[in-house]
């Protein structure tokens, strides 16, 4: 156990040293979710619609979209030079690099979106920080559920030579359910609903996050096998 | 696994791409303690039977054991007792050869990975480069640096696939002199080669694979250089022949 935890702690490590060095992960990441939200700003007359009504698809295209430049990169890395035969020699069970993947995308993923965040208040005009404690909970949820799956995924579609269009084309399909629910959950949740009053959503994508989690572990040998 | 069990037992291993018979056959037994050699013209499925015996791949039928683990099992345990040194470095070219080899080694589970990780980077002659990208390496340096992530953790069993490319003549005496000492302290070791005298001075026994089989199998003690040296341009003549018209051999 100790040793699972301490490889899981490795795939991690090394993953935050590539970016410490390279920012490359992040700063696309960041840039692009920015560059979505920009668009949005300009193509849409906020004194028409509401923003709190259109405010939570955009924020969350953006981090989709932006995510998925993320999964790619980061599955990218460990293809260059033949990296994955390399983790695949040690004496370390598969779920071992799923779960470090998972965690280290999560963690940027987190970090991309907290500087986005500040950002889409200011420029929404929507007063955040009265929600911040459940917002941030639902966009935990969402983050899990989109890493889990988004991690097995990149690493099916890895092998592949169109990886960069096979992967949105197989994850945002099977995102859908999360999508809704955490669109909803973060649009309630402007409107001043509190978060208790949402258990329904807050289950279908909890739920979500953890068939994913589950069929990962579940698959995970046989997909990083060519 | 015991001192008089194989460290190899292979039976009658096939793998097929699509119509094309990569491994077509091939059976062998190797000790513990003994070095094979497998020469083969270029495409003969060499690299192939490596990344079977290694776990990578899994064979289309027959069966190979390697330290007594059943390879088609994927078993973390045999994976500790196995060193690979392949056509891809498998090293992140943005860490440093000691960041890389402290990652493979807490992969490991060794106990002193950045020790471990010098002792090594020292082996290879890498000291003075060890906090240096690995992106800005040269070929040898690369192909050093996977040397040492190979024998990072002392390996049973070791796969070297070409293993001299790219080397110089430093580089090369030293993992010579390396193998040398890894054979003297009984590790088996697989290793494919094009290099005639380099294969034939360290090995026990002698393979020519060729288009998939073992052509040919020898104890050293049996193989006369000359005769082996001929059969081997042969292969390979026949090889091309084979490769450019498409003729069945
Ligand atoms: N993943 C793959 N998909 C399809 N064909 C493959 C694959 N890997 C290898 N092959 C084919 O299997 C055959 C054996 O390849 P292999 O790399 O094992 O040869 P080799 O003996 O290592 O050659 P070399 O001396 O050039 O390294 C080749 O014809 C190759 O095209
Ligand atoms: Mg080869």
């Amino acid at each position: 156990m100790n040793l699972y935890l301490n490889q899981i702690g490795a795939i991690i490590w090394k993953d935050f040293v590539t970016e410490l060095k390279t920012r490359e992960l992040l700063s696309s990441m960041f840039i692009f979710a920015l560059l979505v939200i920009l668009i949005f700003i300009f193509s849409i007359n906020l004194s028409i619609v509401k923003a709190s009504e259109v405010g939570p698809g955009i924020l969350w295209v953006a981090f989709l979209f932006a995510g998925t430049i993320g999964l790619n990169r980061s599955f990218m890395l460990e293809k260059e030079n033949g990296c994955l035969m390399g983790l695949m020699l040690v004496p370390a069970d598969r779920t071992t690099i799923y779960f470090g993947k998972l965690i280290s995308n999560f963690i940027f993923l987190s970090i991309m979106e907290l500087f986005i965040l500040p950002l889409f208040m200011v420029f929404f005009d929507i007063d955040l920080l009265s929600h911040l404690g459940p917002l941030l909970i639902v966009v935990f949820l969402g983050t899990l559920g989109f890493c889990a799956l988004g991690t097995l995924l990149s690493s099916l579609s890895s092998n592949l030579k169109t990886r960069e269009i096979m992967l949105p084309i197989l994850l945002y399909p099977l995102l859908i359910p999360i999508v809704i629910g955490v669109v909803r959950m973060t649009g309630q949740l402007l409107d001043g609903i509190p978060l208790l009053d949402m258990m329904k959503w807050i289950g279908l994508t909890a739920s979500f996050d953890i068939i994913y989690i589950g069929v990962s572990i579940m698959t995970i040998d046989h997909i990083l096998e060519e | 696994m015991g001192p008089s069990e194989n460290a190899m037992e292979v039976r009658n291993l096939r793998k097929a791409f699509g119509v094309l018979r990569a491994i077509d056959g091939i059976d062998f037994d190797l000790k513990r303690g003994e070095f094979l050699t497998v020469f083969g013209p270029n495409g003969a499925g060499k690299t192939t039977l490596i990344k079977i015996l290694s776990g990578l791949t899994q064979p289309s039928s027959g069966s190979a054991k390697v330290g007594g683990f059943d390879v088609a099992e994927g078993n973390p345990g045999m994976r500790k007792d196995i060193g690979v040194i392949s056509h891809a470095t498998a090293l992140y070219a943005d860490l440093t050869p000691l960041e890389n080899l402290m990652f493979f080694a807490r992969m490991h589970g060794l106990a002193q990975p950045e020790d471990q990780a010098l002792k090594v980077i020292d082996e290879v002659g890498l000291t003075q480069r060890r906090n240096d990208r690995v992106r800005t390496f040269s070929r040898g340096m690369l192909q050093r640096l996977s040397i040492a992530r190979a024998i990072l953790h002392d390996p049973k069993i070791l796969f070297l696939d070409e293993p001299f490319t790219g080397l110089d003549l430093h580089a090369s005496n030293i993992l010579r002199e390396h193998l040398q000492r890894l054979h003297d302290r009984r590790r088996t070791i697989l290793m494919t080669t094009h290099d005639i005298s380099c294969g034939l001075e360290m090995c026990d026994k002698v393979a020519l694979q060729v288009q998939g089989r073992f052509a040919f199998l020898e104890n050293i003690g049996n193989v006369e250089r000359d005769q082996f040296e001929a059969m081997y341009f042969d292969a390979v003549r026949d090889n091309q022949f084979i490769m450019e018209t498409g003729a069945i051999g």
